[in-house]
């Protein structure tokens, strides 16, 4: 059986003196789920590629790392590449070929299985995974959860004794995010795949975890069960730790300190056990869990107020071709200057849609955008583009030239500022990016490539700014950091615009909520009123206490 | 639904050789009534596969092709002994108008019947021929054919965003668009390459280059195949027979021989439109076997 054997592994990329893994020790047993958490850039994706041997990077290491006792240089190539299994971040770059089908045998045709047993495995996997409808599809018309489905599947095909799972969650909305993290789980419980996962989100991994894996600055600094791991976070008293923890938790141990001894159940680590511990407790919760909630919320929430219609958009109405079902219809929305809006809305509602056509980047088929009472169409696009900024889902595609200053350069001139070289220089210190400036934008990583977004940006010194998914794929501390850069920028008197699933981070900033549904704005309003009730666009803590009061009415 | 019905259920090998033939003749055969006929078949294939509206969608390119070609060859061909008026001092003889027009014929012929290639051969079938051939030159098609959309959605994007700080192909100077153009193309392609790395390591993980490989495309010889096959063979070796004797062209170099067709020409026309139209009797069949089964007639 599938049995790692990590001893004193250390490695450093060549031509970098610091390690990127030190001295780590692991020993993972068969059908173990792992879960190994830690900020970008701590060593989790090393660890993990130094475990797959066809992708491990290429630099000094010392220590042996063994697979079922034998190390893993002397394995045969083929046999290795079946035996362990490996699903990365991007799910578009892993997909090779053009049909969900050929995706799904492209493995198999590697290892000269024959047809009828290609077959067998085909239906098998297909049918597990629920992709039948989906074979004889273009892998490139399928949404992102679907095609990490597929990504999975296709290493399954395989039949691989142990899953190294790279941040397959990362890119993914919620939703799809809990169905893989589903199958995972399936594959782990039903099947006894091992699963080693690194995921920097870890709050609904926690529950599934048989051991978590804390890694910084390429050591292992913290290994056990998850609740151990909770407390330990907890103990530790850092922004940095505290942050990963499920914020059901970290609100269930700021009410009450663990005792010494902690039941089985605790701290809790999902809604359901803290609807239980509280009931132990003999706390009623509710007036504790809405003063939490309320500390959450308003504790952090800017003190700007908003007034005076800035953008308006009236009957907007929107199709991508005329075939194709409208994404908007008849939308009425106002955003009022010095809001902090989040815009909610499921998978493929409109949001990115809507604003494209607030930005200006995309002409509505019926209806129109009005700034300030000017409809675009009698605004110059220079002029909408200074007074509108726009940051896509994909940081990547505001980068044009080979550096960071000179992108950063280019925009700042482009805002007619005096000393191009000067301001771009200023703006990369304020959002801590400085050292990167001779970077080429796509060797940054994805935390530092929205920074660097952000500030290109902002160097256009936009009045309204529209984020589209501004948190997808940052570790909660970057996440944090990038909150405290967007709250400065409001304070400043920008406007902001954000569409997000990430409720967490709606709620902790936000003034004013709206959900996109069915092309229209269906609910509007300040974030307390907007969540109280809600089971689906709230945040655990709402959830517990929507659940509380239906329980006692 | 469309796979496995008719025309469109017979083996990939068969279909090739169909259109490996069909052009060929197409392009052997010289006589305006036998391509007119071969042109009337290839039609009749095309309505009877899906209507004709791919070969509408292709038939304003193809008219262009055909005007071109009528009035340029009398232009720049003066071969033939009738003149029919002098252009300037260029003479524009009956012979070489007729060669225009039989040479278009032949050009809309082979075009509207390859149009239906486009229906019949699939991606997937033309790959299966393909990976018969050379399997690793199959996988670069195929991983080229993912690529296409891929690229051309990312242009997209990179465009609208692009717009935003000012890198545009739709304003400013023609010098501007033309760096900015080549900018952006730049910048996808670096993008490309780099997500390339990662493709390479998701081919690497799933043991892409560790010994020979199988392929997962299928498609049975059956029965139909192998008659189809047969009725093929046999008009094509009519056919070729014909042409041996000199049969299926007309004389129109040096002077305009007679449109009449001999009986030699009438077999090359049989044989051709006999070829062309055979598979179309799997799609006759099976459109009357569907028939009977929803209707019972």
């Amino acid at each position: 059986m599938a049995h790692y054997e990590l001893r004193k592994v250390t490695f450093a990329y060549p031509e970098q003196a610091s390690l990127a893994l030190s001295d780590v020790s692991l020993s993972i047993k068969p059908g173990e789920f792992i879960v190994i958490c830690g900020p970008s850039g701590s060593g989790k994706s090393t660890l993990l590629r130094m475990l797959k041997r066809e992708v491990s990077p290429g630099g000094r290491m010392s220590g042996a790392i063994l697979l079922d006792q034998v190390p893993l240089q002397e394995w045969p190539a083929r046999e290795l590449a079946a035996h362990v299994g490996l699903v990365m971040q991007n799910p578009d770059n892993q997909l090779v070929v053009d049909t969900v089908e050929h995706e799904l045998a492209f493995g198999m045709e590697n290892f000269g299985i024959p047809r009828d047993a290609m077959r067998r495995r085909m239906a098998e996997m297909a049918g597990f995974f629920g992709l039948e409808p989906l074979l004889d599809r273009k892998t490139d018309e399928l949404s992102g959860g679907q095609k990490q489905t597929v990504n999975l599947a296709a290493v399954l095909m395989l039949q691989p004794k142990v899953l190294l799972l790279d941040e397959p969650l990362a890119q993914l909305d919620p939703l799809a995010a809990r169905e893989l993290l589903g199958m995972i789980k399936r594959l782990n419980e039903e099947w006894g795949i091992t699963v080693i996962m690194s995921e920097h989100r870890i709050d609904e991994l926690l529950p599934l975890a048989d051991r978590v894996v804390r890694m910084g600055h390429g050591r292992v600094l913290f290994e056990g069960d998850s609740r151990a791991f909770a407390l330990e976070a907890w103990n530790r008293s850092d922004e940095d730790w505290a942050s990963a923890l499920p914020s059901i938790t970290r609100w269930a141990l700021e009410l009450a300190p663990p005792k010494m001894t902690p039941a089985a159940d605790e701290p809790p680590l999902t809604v359901k056990e803290a609807r239980k511990w509280l009931e132990r407790a003999g706390m009623v919760g509710k007036s504790d869990a809405r003063s939490a909630a309320h500390s959450v919320d308003r504790g952090k929430t800017s003190s700007t107020t908003a007034e005076g219609e800035l953008l308006a958009a009236r009957g907007l109405f929107y199709a991508y071709d005329k075939h194709s079902p409208a994404v908007l219809m008849g939308l009425e929305w106002q955003i009022r200057r010095g809001d902090w809006a989040v815009l909610f809305g499921g998978n493929g509602s409109g949001k990115s849609t809507l604003l494209q056509l607030l930005a200006g980047l995309r002409i509505p088929q019926r209806g129109s955008v009005h700034w300030e009472g000017t409809p675009f169409a009698r605004m110059s696009s220079k002029q909408r583009c200074s007074a509108i900024g726009y940051l896509a889902q994909n940081p990547v595609l505001h980068f044009a030239y080979d550096s960071l200053r000179e992108d950063l350069m280019q925009a700042a001139s482009r805002a007619g500022a005096d000393n191009p070289e000067q301001e771009a220089r200023k703006m990369a210190e304020r959002f801590g990016i400085a050292h990167l400036l001779s970077r080429h934008p796509h060797d940054m990583s994805g935390g530092e490539q929205q920074l660097g977004a952000l500030a290109i940006t902002l160097l256009g010194k936009p009045r309204l700014l529209l984020l589209d998914e501004p948190t997808k794929g940052l570790d909660p501390l970057a996440k944090m950091r990038l909150g405290e850069h967007l709250r400065h920028i409001h304070d400043q008197g920008t406007t902001l615009l954000m569409a997000t699933h990430d409720v967490e981070f709606a709620a902790a900033y936000a003034t004013r909520c709206s959900l996109l549904f069915h092309g229209e704005i269906v609910a509007d309003g300040e974030p307390e009123a907007f969540f109280q009730g809600n089971l689906f666009y709230a945040t655990p803590l709402h959830r517990l206490i929507a659940l509380g009061e239906a329980g006692s009415r | 639904m469309k796979e496995g019905f008719g025309f469109r259920s017979l083996h990939p090998i068969v279909i090739g050789t169909y259109y490996a033939g069909g052009i060929t003749f197409g392009m052997l055969l010289f006589h305006p009534l036998i391509l007119l006929a071969g042109w009337a078949a290839a039609v009749i294939i095309n309505v009877h596969l899906d209507g004709g509206r791919e070969w509408r969608k292709w038939s304003l390119p193809m008219l262009i092709g055909i005007v071109l070609i009528v009035v340029v060859n009398p232009i720049l061909s003066h071969r033939g002994r009738t003149v029919l008026y002098y252009l300037g001092d260029i003479p524009i003889t009956l012979e070489s108008v007729i060669y225009g027009v039989t040479l278009a014929m032949s050009m809309l012929n082979v075009l509207t019947f390859f149009v239906t290639y486009r229906l019949t051969m699939t991606e997937q079938k033309f790959l299966y021929l393909f990976t018969r051939i050379s399997p690793k030159a199959a996988l670069i098609a195929m991983m080229a054919m993912g690529l296409v959309p891929r690229l051309r959605r990312r242009m997209q994007e990179l465009m609208l965003i692009q717009r935003t700080r000012g890198v545009t192909v739709l304003e400013g100077t023609i010098a501007q668009r033309a760096r900015n153009g080549a900018r952006l193309i730049g910048t996808l392609l670096s993008w490309t390459l780099e997500d390339a790395l990662q493709t390479a390591d998701s081919m690497q993980a799933r043991g892409y280059g560790t010994g020979t490989r199988s392929s997962y495309l299928d498609y049975r010889f059956r029965m139909r195949d192998w008659g189809t096959m047969g009725g093929l063979l046999a008009c094509s070796a009519l056919l070729l027979l014909t042409w041996g004797n000199g049969h299926g062209f007309m004389v129109i170099y040096p002077r305009l021989g007679s449109f009449a067709l001999s009986l030699g020409d009438g077999v090359a026309l049989a044989a051709y439109i006999g070829y062309l139209l055979l598979p179309l009797g799997w799609e006759w069949r099976d459109r009357r076997a569907w028939l009977i089964t929803n209707y019972g007639r």
